[in-house]
């Protein structure tokens, strides 16, 4: 009886605690979700990682000055917890970060990582899965806001998630919109070509208006076009226009590299042959070189990544770790558009991750998951000096990021069109090679040899490290690949 | 008595021992075991996400036989040393017997031509890249005035032209030590020899031939072989100005091993590779000394 007594009362009291301790749990929970996930990052670090240091490689040079001047400073305040940055060059990043996996040593907590190394990363099992971590810290909702093309493309290996995209690289096509409005050439040009003059929308357009540019303006030492033309860079054009022109990488069935098509061959020559209306020894041309020209205003279109429209406004011409900068003469006069083909190459970008070695783990991904926030993200975007390009949907219509100068709004329009159709670099196991491969093709483009010839041996390079790496292994990357949404334009 | 002095000598034996095991054991340790190491890697396949350390018998050996890119490094190698080293020879014993004759300023002149050899290579190869800049290069601006027209040559871009703008960069740099070393053999070179041959009336060039050279000629050859074995492993100068191209026109097998080891992780090839270069160079080393007869 007791006992059956003591059985309805223990009965009704949870029938009476329950509802009210869920309640008190939702309420809790609500308070927790309505905290930002940078404010949880924060406080979850306050009680793991206050008196210790955490290390990230980061690239070398302005990349660098974000979280050494900005995000690392602000992180200690919030968190005790200090970080170490190992500035590392970009072209050593992979190597150093691979290195330092090899040798177990646990030297470094957070990477940057680009995107297109992740699946070797991951293979190697240099990275850590973040999943759990993810929802531990409630991040997956913020991960949402990330901008399409980096989230659905940039994020994840084999459905799990290894990394935050941090940084909205995107070519963009920058022109001088005051020399397009110019009646004269206006009129010139519908006579000579009967299209409007305005910004390409295919690369015939292109080399039509660069070359009556050239010569249109020749008395003004302006030049239609100019690029970078350095092979590092070139891949990464080359990668966007053979597909904007309807290339493929390999045959998805047989994975025989297809390069060497006919659209290969045709962009490779048109690559060179725009080389004749943009400045002489245009094919040495680096980010600083075509920058320089640009700034000077004698060039009327160009492509590159989203600092140059930022450097061409001049309102970053009083930071003092941008003096290497040229002035700007072209301040107020530059439109913003994606490349001709409207499917701007990634090119590169930057993921943040945490390396598996790390013996503090949990310490790095809550720095990561703070860095990439939505709220700290936005300011780590407008950094004067930093070089992160918009990357979530909520800066490409930031108020403030809008009145930074009087084109910003049309500026972060054009990364928000990008940000929605990019393509992806290519991706596969050993990308390094491959890439090499086409670099090595490009030095030759510019040396003089045949375009075919070129593309024929870089064919035969991919078809040899696909053998070495494993024809059917590599097959089940390139196809995973393919069949994301920014892997070929639809 | 012989007992006491059997035991004495066993204690001064082991004594030495003692004294030269650290230094054998650090040999050991840093030049024997990395060579042994090497050669088990070899035989592996480990690479960037391959760590299975099972042994794949000859395939690196194979793959290295086959790999034509090796070969062209290994020749665009021997092609530097073949034409940079007479090069430098000749210039530097050129220099030395100029600066041999006391000339005035000729302490100041001579550390002024050294200067080359004490830049780092990198920033020679980095240095030289703006030299041969196509716009603001002073190359192109000097070539220009004998033009009478403005010159834009792409230097490190252009095959006609690679070769000759790496040759100059790495002569810049390296005849000075040339220099350096065969005036001090000049210099030690016997005057009375030289006086007996002027009063004899021998000309210069028999003299040069038959007193100079002999005397100065072990020295020449420890410079021959230093700078030869320097330019095999040419790296910097050509990192800095072409990165090996065009293509891989100007690669050398320094930079062949570094892309392929440290940039995509085939580290069995690479060891494969790095005992490849080892056996050879060993072996030009030994009959180069043997000829020369520095090794007795």
């Amino acid at each position: 009886m007791v006992q059956a007594s003591h059985g309805r009362m223990a009965a009704a009291f949870r029938r009476a605690l329950l509802p009210a301790l869920a309640i008190v749990s939702m309420a809790f929970s609500g308070t927790a979700l309505a905290q930002s996930a940078a404010q949880r990052a924060a406080d979850a670090a306050k009680k793991i990682c206050a008196g210790k240091t955490i290390t990230i490689v980061w690239e070398a040079g302005l990349q660098s000055l974000d979280p050494l001047n900005f995000s690392g400073p602000k992180w200690e305040q919030l968190t005790g917890c200090k970080v170490k940055v190992v500035e590392v060059p970009t072209a050593e990043m992979f190597t150093k970060i691979m290195q330092e996996y090899r040798a177990g040593t646990g030297a470094y907590d957070a990477l940057n990582v680009i995107p297109a190394w992740m699946p070797d990363l991951v293979q190697a099992g240099a990275l850590e899965n973040l999943e759990s971590y993810v929802d531990k810290y409630g991040y997956r909702a913020e991960l949402k806001t990330i901008a399409p093309t980096y989230r659905d493309n940039q994020m994840t290996v084999n459905g799990k998630i290894y990394g935050f995209p941090d940084d909205g690289d995107v070519f963009l096509f920058y022109y001088r919109k005051d020399l397009f409005a110019r009646p004269d050439l206006q009129k010139a040009f519908k006579a000579k070509f009967n299209y409007d003059l305005a910004p390409p929308k295919t690369w015939k357009q292109f080399d039509d208006i660069g070359s009556f540019l050239t010569e249109a303006l020749k008395a003004e030492g302006i030049y239609g076009g100019s690029f970078f033309r350095e092979p590092p860079y070139t891949m990464f054009m080359f990668q966007e226009r053979f597909r904007v022109e309807g290339g493929k990488f390999f045959d998805a069935g047989t994975m025989k590299a297809t390069v060497n098509s006919a659209v290969g061959v045709k962009v490779l020559t048109e690559m060179r042959n725009e080389n004749r209306f943009m400045p002489p020894g245009v094919e040495k041309f680096g980010f600083v070189e075509n920058l320089a020209v640009f700034l000077d205003g004698k060039s009327a279109m160009t492509i590159s990544w989203p600092p140059y429209g930022r450097f061409a406004a001049g309102y970053l011409s009083e930071e003092k770790a941008l003096a290497w900068v040229p002035k700007s003469k072209i301040a107020g006069k530059v439109g913003y558009a994606l490349p001709p083909g409207g499917h701007p190459e990634l090119a590169a970008g930057f993921a943040l991750s945490v390396a598996s070695t790390s013996k503090q783990k949990e310490a790095a991904y809550l720095f990561i998951q703070w860095l990439n926030s939505e709220e700290i993200s936005l300011q780590r975007v407008q950094l004067p000096y930093a070089l992160r390009d918009p990357f979530r949907d909520s800066h490409y219509t930031d108020k403030d990021y809008m009145a930074k100068w009087p084109d910003a709004k049309e500026y972060l329009a054009a990364l928000g069109e990008g940000a929605k159709t990019g393509l992806l670099d290519l991706s596969l196991i050993q990308t390094d090679k491959y890439e090499e491969a086409i670099r090595q093709g490009i030095s030759k483009l510019w040396a003089g040899e045949d375009p075919k010839k070129i593309l024929d041996e870089v064919a035969k390079q991919w078809d040899e490290i696909t053998q070495r790496v494993g024809l059917d292994k590599q097959k089940a990357v390139y196809n995973a690949w393919a069949a994301k949404g920014g892997a070929y334009p639809k | 008595m012989p007992v006491l002095r059997k035991g004495r000598r066993d204690r001064d034996r082991a004594f030495r021992l003692a004294l030269v095991a650290p230094s054998i054991a650090v040999l050991l340790l840093v030049g024997v075991f990395p060579l042994v190491y090497l050669i088990v890697v070899s035989f592996q396949n480990l690479t960037m996400s391959d760590t299975d350390t099972s042994f794949q018998g000859l395939l690196n050996y194979r793959l290295l036989l086959a790999d034509a890119r090796l070969w062209q490094s290994l020749l665009h190698t021997l092609v530097f040393i073949a034409v940079a080293l007479p090069i430098e020879l000749v210039l530097g014993l050129a220099m030395a017997q100029l600066f041999i004759e006391r000339i005035p300023g000729r302490a100041v002149f001579v550390a002024l031509l050294v200067l080359p050899v004490l830049v780092s290579p990198i920033v020679a190869g980095a240095t030289w890249s703006l030299m041969f800049d196509n716009r603001f290069g002073p190359i192109n601006q000097i070539l220009g005035w004998f033009a009478g027209h403005p010159v834009s040559l792409l230097w490190t871009i252009k095959p006609e032209l690679v070769y000759p703008a790496i040759l100059v960069a790495e002569v810049w740099q390296w005849t000075p030590f040339m220099f350096l070393l065969l005036l001090a053999a000049l210099a030690a070179v016997d005057r009375s020899q030289l006086e007996a041959a002027a009063i004899d009336g021998a000309s210069w060039w028999r003299t040069f031939r038959q007193i100079v050279l002999p005397a100065i000629w072990p020295v020449m050859a420890v410079a021959i072989l230093i700078r030869a074995l320097d330019l095999f492993r040419l790296f910097d100068v050509v990192w800095a100005l072409t990165k090996g191209g065009p293509g891989t026109m100007t690669e050398t097998v320094s930079m062949f091993a570094y892309v392929r080891g440290f940039q995509q992780f085939e580290t069995s090839y690479v060891a494969a590779v790095s005992l490849l270069i080892i056996v050879l160079l060993s072996t030009i080393v030994l009959w180069t000394l043997k000829r020369v007869e520095l090794a007795r």
